[in-house]
């Protein structure tokens, strides 16, 4: 792995807590609108972020989340589900926008491994949890597509892992 | 503003501070899955003194454990309610209208609580015993058989040593970004939902700049000392596997095979 994959990764893991700390009252409930999501979106524009995306949410949730057993197997395995798939389906889909719109219908499908979380944690009904959780990630990720595509283009992601 | 602690580790000479990183991180590790056994009085009371005991030797002030728990005690509330109300099983204890408590639904309510309880005080009690850095320093030799399978164990670990030495960087400079974007007549905290999200870009756009500028330095500086990754490296400071260490297993161990014979 190049020295400049492997720190600007790690920066973006850092960037990932960051961001999640200021907006950290919306995070970790029910519905949740975690803004930093949107990270997700990096991988499109150069899959080696998946690195600094999963070992964001891991420290995230290792060293800040209550829940902390839980998450890191839940929420760290349907980030990296979710980011395989896409870099898999990138293949295949041409354009931004459109792989854009595949990473963010993903990642609200697998929030189902989330529900199942919820379910085991505070036996919440399965259905119930999957519907909350994957509104709160699509509505974010959605958000992040224009907010990812219009900073993107200030500071273009690809050069920098 | 961001007054915080990473991983709000609590300095301390205790028992439980001393251990191995490794091992804490087996014991927890192997804990929230086994605590999935006890399905009883008896279990449920084992795992309770097991953690209990890991509190009390480590020595950490109670509050800090509380500090840990108290942004879920509401969630754990609203979980208790929810399965009281909507489990339907043993004796009818109180009914009133469409009102209805059995049995069955308080204990496993008593039940699901408890176990919430039980393991987030024992990972809080390895974030608060254990720096961020010995938890990456055990969780790279933890998980180095994994490079056998071509898995970038040593790499996945220092992503993580520079993640944590720079999220307190990024969290001042977000909170400058912040602020300049205020005093420039940024709202991040009212307004319609476009517009909070029109306030996102400028604050997104400097943060990723100033961040990318300090990983291409970092890079620099690491390649002009010549680091060449995993191979032949030497550690500063050594883990050392001692006595406790397997006592510790031993006993987690002991609570395991507990759990199974115990369980109803």
């Amino acid at each position: 792995m190049k020295v400049k994959t492997l720190v600007g990764n790690g920066i973006v893991a850092a960037l990932y807590i960051a961001v999640s700390f200021v907006i950290q009252p919306i995070a970790y409930i029910n519905i949740q609108f975690r803004i930093p999501e949107m990270f997700n979106h990096l991988v499109i524009f150069n899959k080696k972020y998946i690195f600094g995306i999963v070992i964001g949410v891991f420290l995230a949730n290792l060293f800040f989340s209550p829940m902390a057993a839980y998450d890191l197997v839940f929420g760290v395995g349907q980030s990296i589900i979710s980011l395989l798939i896409t870099i898999a389906t990138g293949k295949f889909i041409k354009g931004l926008w459109a792989r854009m719109a595949v990473n963010t219908v993903v990642f609200s499908f697998t929030m189902f491994l989330i529900a199942i979380e919820l379910h085991l944690a505070f036996n919440l009904p399965f259905l119930l949890g999957w519907l909350t959780t994957a509104i709160g990630e699509f509505v974010v990720m959605a958000i992040g597509m224009p907010v990812m595509y219009v900073i993107n283009k200030r500071v273009d992601f690809k050069r920098f892992v | 503003m961001f007054n915080i602690i990473i991983g709000q580790y609590v300095p301390g000479q205790s028992v439980i501070h001393r251990l191995d990183p490794r091992a804490k991180l087996l014991a927890v590790f192997l804990f929230v899955i086994i605590i999935f056994l006890a399905n009883n009085w008896v279990t449920y009371a084992l795992a309770i003194i097991f953690t209990l005991l890991g509190v009390f030797l480590s020595k950490v002030p109670v509050r800090f454990i509380y500090r840990g728990l108290k942004p879920i005690i509401i969630i754990i509330i609203f979980t208790f309610i929810l399965n009281v109300l909507f489990t339907k099983e043993g004796e009818l204890l109180v009914s009133y209208g469409w009102f209805h408590i059995y049995e069955g639904g308080l204990i496993q309510a008593v039940f699901i609580s408890m176990r919430l309880l039980v393991i987030i005080v024992a990972t809080t009690l390895l974030t608060l015993t254990t720096s961020p850095i010995d938890i990456t320093d055990g969780l790279e030799i933890l998980l180095g058989p994994l490079k056998k399978i071509k898995l970038p164990v040593h790499e996945f670990a220092l992503m993580m040593s520079i993640a944590l030495r720079f999220i307190p960087t990024l969290l001042e400079e977000t909170e400058k970004v912040m602020k300049a974007q205020s005093a420039r007549g940024s709202d991040f905290t009212s307004g319609s939902l476009k517009s909070r999200v029109k306030a996102i870009i400028p604050l997104l756009v400097p943060l990723f700049v100033g961040a990318f500028k300090r990983a291409e330095e970092l890079a620099m500086a690491m390649e002009a000392r010549g680091y060449r990754g995993d191979v032949g490296r030497t550690r500063l400071r050594q883990l050392i596997w001692s006595l406790s260490d397997t006592f510790l297993m031993l006993v987690t161990l002991f609570l395991t095979a507990a759990l199974f014979i115990l369980r109803g």
